[in-house]
């Protein structure tokens, strides 16, 4: 898919989302379905399968997102799915969350943590990465077990590990 | 003693003329004729016998200068032969001594080429052994690191694997890097 159409849709998806007045929950929404698209292998397979009619892929979304968040998020999503464009998932929602921060002056901060960051800890490493970057960001939240502790922070080009999977990566480099 | 004897004793006899009274010269006519006939004896001596004698002379001196001459002729060519012999054996010490002194300089550069060739197989050798236990080293050392490298990565694989961080620790580490963040 090519960077235009990802742009366009990603727009289109911000427009409605900004039009139904449910931009910042509809783009953290998103946003976390597109990490938790990353990391399943069946669900991508599920969603960007062909084979399988459009709609029972968007009962699929139906399943998943339904009653856990807002409607917009469920429709946005079924509609991408819908029309074919599951794999540019991920593309399409980081294209929307860049966009909204944007329109915001916030850059994208996005976190990986292996356990879940109470209210206060995201507050002070929102303003800890604004100290360190120069601007306010959008903290976004990914819980990965994969990092096994501490955090992994990338806004633009800059990256803050701190991560023990990157210490542990490094000694067994060592070793 | 008879003589003097005869004389002091014939002092009183009387004179004979055919008789001479010296006790040494005889009497004058025989003196004369004695030294005629003595004086022809040499003449004919010296008209004859004297060229016999000195042909016979010439012939020895001449036999002598010859023989003396052949003796010098032959001693010069024993002299000749001598220094050819001399020489010769001269020509063989110095063949002698230049086939020895070849002799030794082929020995010493026989010597010093194969001491060369000795050395150099010895350096090459060495080098060679060197190098081969270098190798067994480096590729003992390398395997060992190898296994130390695998031992130690499955050991932390295995340290972590099932074994979340507890949530203090989590907690602990999240802080920190809070706190590290806000002060850069």
């Amino acid at each position: 898919m090519s960077d235009a159409r990802v742009q366009g849709y990603a727009k289109a998806l911000f427009e409605v989302a900004r039009a139904e007045g449910t931009l910042d929950e509809v783009e953290d929404e998103l946003f976390r379905f597109a990490r938790s698209y990353e990391s399943s292998d069946e669900l991508r397979t599920a969603l960007s399968d062909e084979g399988i009619p459009a709609a029972k892929r968007q009962a699929i979304i139906e399943d998943l997102l339904g009653g856990k968040a807002t409607p917009t998020t469920t429709q946005l999503v079924s509609m991408v799915v819908g029309s074919g464009r599951a794999r540019e998932l991920p593309a399409i929602i980081d294209k929307l969350v860049a966009r909204a921060s944007s329109s915001k002056n916030l850059a994208v901060a996005e976190v990986r943590s292996a356990v879940p960051l109470t209210d206060d800890q995201q507050a002070r490493l929102k303003a800890a990465l604004a100290n360190a970057t120069g601007s306010e960001v959008n903290l976004k939240i990914v819980v990965d077990p994969s990092v096994i502790g501490g955090l992994v922070a990338t806004v633009g080009d800059t990256v803050i590990d701190g991560s023990v999977r990157t210490r542990v990566d490094q000694l067994k480099s060592r070793l | 003693m008879n003589a003097v004897v005869a004389t002091l004793f014939a002092a009183d006899e009387p004179i004979d003329p055919s008789r001479s009274t010296h006790w040494l010269f005889p009497v004058r006519a025989e003196l004369l004729f004695g030294s005629i006939a003595s004086i022809l004896v040499f003449a004919v001596l010296f008209k004859f016998g004297w060229p016999l004698f000195q042909k016979a002379l010439t012939d020895r001196t001449e036999r002598i200068q010859s023989a003396m001459d052949e003796s010098e002729t032959k001693l010069a060519e024993a002299q000749t032969e001598a220094a050819e012999i001399r020489s010769a054996a001269g020509d063989i010490d110095a063949e002698r001594q230049r086939l020895f002194t070849e002799a030794d300089a082929e020995a010493e550069s026989i010597l010093r080429d194969g001491r060369v060739r000795l050395d150099e197989e010895i350096a090459e050798l060495r080098a060679a052994a060197e190098s081969d236990i270098a190798l067994i080293g480096s590729r003992a050392s390398g395997e060992i690191r190898s296994e130390i490298s695998m031992l130690s990565r499955r050991a932390v694989d295995r340290a972590l694997t099932g074994q979340a961080l507890d949530d203090a620790t989590q907690q602990e580490l999240i802080e920190s890097f809070i706190s590290k963040v806000g002060a850069s």
